[in-house]
């Protein structure tokens, strides 16, 4: 008697992953509307909004993973993390490429007399301010801040995506956050906060 | 009832992850296209590889290829090359083989005793 199938929807990345591995590509369907919109989202942040840009890098990832898809080995590593790795490592070397790096002191204090970018938005542009914020932080800070609260990944998943110590990302993350608030300070009124 | 955060960066950081981006029909067809191709080409590799790997797995898989393949090599070797220490274990120069047993001595002191009488 053969034993039924379970829906793909419901099976994990890494099932997908060995599935499209042997041949089923409807696997690699499921896992591409389940992972491509995350990796898309994280580009264009990462990318500073260069969305054609993004959607390249996007492409560029899912075809890697496509290729490694015959030797995961299930339980090495989550197909998500590995994803973001790629994704970081593919972003961060457009951005030196295209010399729109952020050196890592660059952002770590913003000035108190900064022109603001966000001066001119209004209340319902809030995530767009978050955007435009995120803009200013160092590449390695608008990395973790991102994947920490926006992916919501934990912070050993996150270092092994950046190939840092845990302590380093809370750090990362720390600091991110501190100058995502220092930014954001003069817009507390028009982002629609006491 | 809901907990809603108070940090202002907090509820900006919960909008963004409300609001992930919708992936382009183009873009998604773009990347199942490269899936179908990256799965074909291993199937063209597995195809052209067939009959060697069937026969790896009737011999019992890589090992045992790996092993039957030195012998081979080895047997190819020792029949090309013919080591010196195997000289002394030949059968096939019968002249040399008689020219050995003949030089040896096998009771020395028979030579002395017939002398003594």
């Amino acid at each position: 008697m053969q034993m039924p199938r379970a829906p793909l929807d419901t099976c994990p990345d890494a099932a997908l992953l060995v599935a499209y591995g042997r041949g089923d590509t409807e696997a690699a369907r499921v896992l591409t509307a389940r992972l491509a919109p995350r990796v898309l989202g994280f580009a264009t942040r990462m990318l500073k909004g260069d969305r054609a840009e993004a959607e390249d890098v996007t492409q560029e990832a899912m075809l890697r993973l496509w290729k490694m898809a015959p030797s995961w080995e299930q339980g090495a590593a989550r197909v998500s993390t590995w994803l973001f790795r790629v994704t970081s490592n593919l972003c961060l070397d457009r951005l030196r490429k295209s010399g729109r790096a952020t050196p890592l002191d660059d952002a770590d204090e913003p000035e108190d007399d900064a022109p603001t970018v966000l001066a001119r938005l209004e209340t319902a542009q809030r995530h767009l301010a978050l955007e435009t914020a995120l803009d200013q932080l160092s590449d390695r800070q608008r990395q973790a801040v991102i994947l920490r609260h926006i992916e919501g990944m934990a912070n050993p998943d996150i270092a092994q995506v950046m190939d840092i110590s845990t302590e380093a990302v809370e750090s990362l993350t720390a600091r991110g956050k501190r100058a995502l608030t220092a930014i954001l300070a003069p817009q507390r009124e028009e982002l629609g906060y006491d | 009832m809901t907990d809603r955060p108070t940090d202002p960066l907090e509820t900006l950081f919960a909008q963004a992850r409300q609001a992930p981006p919708d992936l382009p029909d183009d873009l998604f067809a773009r990347i199942l296209a490269d899936a179908e191709t990256v799965d074909q080409a291993r199937h063209k590799t597995v195809a052209k590889s067939g009959w060697w790997r069937e026969l790896g797995t009737m011999l019992g898989g890589w090992p045992s290829v790996a092993g039957l393949a030195t012998a081979a090599v080895a047997g190819v070797w020792i029949g090309v090359a013919q080591p010196v220490g195997l000289n002394d274990f030949t059968l096939i120069d019968d002249s040399e083989t008689a020219t050995e047993f003949d030089l040896v001595d096998l009771m020395p002191g028979f030579d002395i005793l017939a002398a003594e009488g």
